[in-house]
């Protein structure tokens, strides 16, 4: 069992925390919930702007590790970044299935922050090469990469949000990621 | 065939990279989540992706969950602690006391039950275990599948069954030999009855999978198999 010591272990040991819910470790599992809801809870209302809605995606990606049904492979990269992604697929599925629920229902035009996210890029130590090949990017390319990371614009929604044909931004979307991979692994 | 190799890798780039950015259809983006289980290929562009574009997600400032959340979590994942819980069936009772057992000693209660069944099975319609389901590629349990002397069938959680907010989980059986299931119907979180002779004969198999809220409109599994296993049954 897991000894309370009061020592905090942010993101040190998001791994081994993961690994030890997996084996069914309570304890664990509480300070995984301790160290990482706030991270993803603010992203979760970022790409949803609902408490409620942010709150069930939040619910939903910590069930899904406790489940063992989502596993994180730690050959395969960070587990903050994997942690991250769980939220954002649950995030993203709950408003893809309430916008088919509510047809012709719009979400509201939120404030455009996309611009805030790209500029803290530079600011942060693991962004810099991220930012740079961003910023490499042609612009139209650029926003459409961001808003569907940032606030979980589907093909169809960034069309709108974007003033282009569905076409258009399709090609767009793709030639950012190629042109991205290409920029990060060079 | 190799000068296909350039451009399906740059599809699967792409339909990883849209899968983890969130611009696809819910249903295309399940078919890509589900093909990810089967294709190591496609599984690591989207692991490739998730690190790729990991220092986005983090330049957004962290929020205090509501206090509510993590009951709300504890609640789903560890199940109720008072027992009762709501929409259970009639019948269940001997399974509703299983919810409490972790699921390996529940296995083990079972089959300790079936054995000591044998000298009661004409006075108790004692409940045989014919089945234990698994997460597909982990040994651990999460359902029994029991078979009541009348022929009644109960599929019972070990753990009360997770289902993601507009989900349901659905029931199938692959007969042996086949290769299309027969739906068998939605699987409530507390377990579900089916009625006597629904289950196909000899060594079937029984699967769970995930689908939209009121089970799969086409018939046919469309989301990811969750559980499986085979049933072994004597009669």
């Amino acid at each position: 069992m897991d000894e309370q010591d009061g020592r905090t272990t942010v993101g040190a040991d998001v791994a081994s925390l993961l690994k030890r819910c997996a084996e069914g470790d309570q304890a664990a599992f509480r300070r995984l919930y301790d160290s990482q809801s706030p991270r993803l809870y603010g992203l979760a209302l970022r790409l949803m702007k609902q408490p409620a809605l942010a709150s069930d995606a939040v619910h939903d990606a910590f069930v899904q590790v406790w489940q063992r049904s989502a596993r994180f492979d730690p050959s395969r990269g960070q587990a903050e970044a994997w942690l991250a992604s769980l939220l954002r697929y649950r995030a993203i599925d709950i408003l893809r299935r309430r916008s088919r629920e509510f047809y012709g229902h719009e979400r509201t035009d939120e404030p455009d922050t996309a611009p805030d996210a790209f500029a803290q890029l530079a600011e942060r130590a693991d962004g810099q090469a991220l930012h740079r090949c961003l910023d490499g990017l042609e612009e139209t390319q650029r926003r459409a990469v961001q808003f569907a990371f940032m606030d979980g614009l589907s093909h169809t929604e960034l069309a709108a949000r974007l003033g282009a044909p569905l076409g258009t931004v399709k090609s767009w979307v793709r030639r950012a990621l190629l042109g991205l991979k290409r920029c990060l692994e060079a | 065939m190799s000068a296909t190799i350039l451009p399906d890798d740059e599809d699967r780039t792409v339909l990883a990279g849209e899968y983890v950015l969130g611009t696809l259809p819910s249903d295309e983006a399940e078919r890509v989540a589900d093909e990810a289980i089967r294709d190591p290929a496609l599984a690591g562009a989207i692991a490739e992706w998730e690190q790729r574009l990991a220092p986005l997600a983090a330049t957004v400032a962290p929020q205090s969950p509501p206090a509510a959340l993590w009951p709300r979590i504890e609640r789903t994942a560890y199940g109720p602690r008072a027992g009762v819980r709501a929409g259970r069936r009639d019948g269940a009772q001997g399974g509703r006391s299983l919810l409490a057992w972790k699921g390996a000693t529940a296995v083990s209660f079972l089959i300790a039950a079936s054995v000591a069944g044998i000298a009661l099975f004409d006075r108790v319609p004692m409940a045989t275990p014919v089945a234990v389901l698994a997460p597909l590629g982990a040994p651990q349990a999460a359902f029994v599948i029991e078979a009541r002397a009348d022929g009644v069938v109960s599929v019972l959680p070990l753990h009360p069954a997770i289902v993601p907010t507009g989900r349901d989980l659905e029931l199938w059986s692959l007969a042996e030999g086949e290769k299309v299931p027969h739906p068998l119907g939605l699987l409530p979180a507390g377990g579900t009855k089916l009625a006597a002779g629904v289950l196909p004969p000899g060594h079937a198999q029984i699967l769970i999978s995930l689908e939209p809220a009121g089970g799969s409109p086409t018939g046919l599994p469309t989301g990811p198999v969750l559980y499986g296993g085979v049933l072994t049954r004597a009669d």
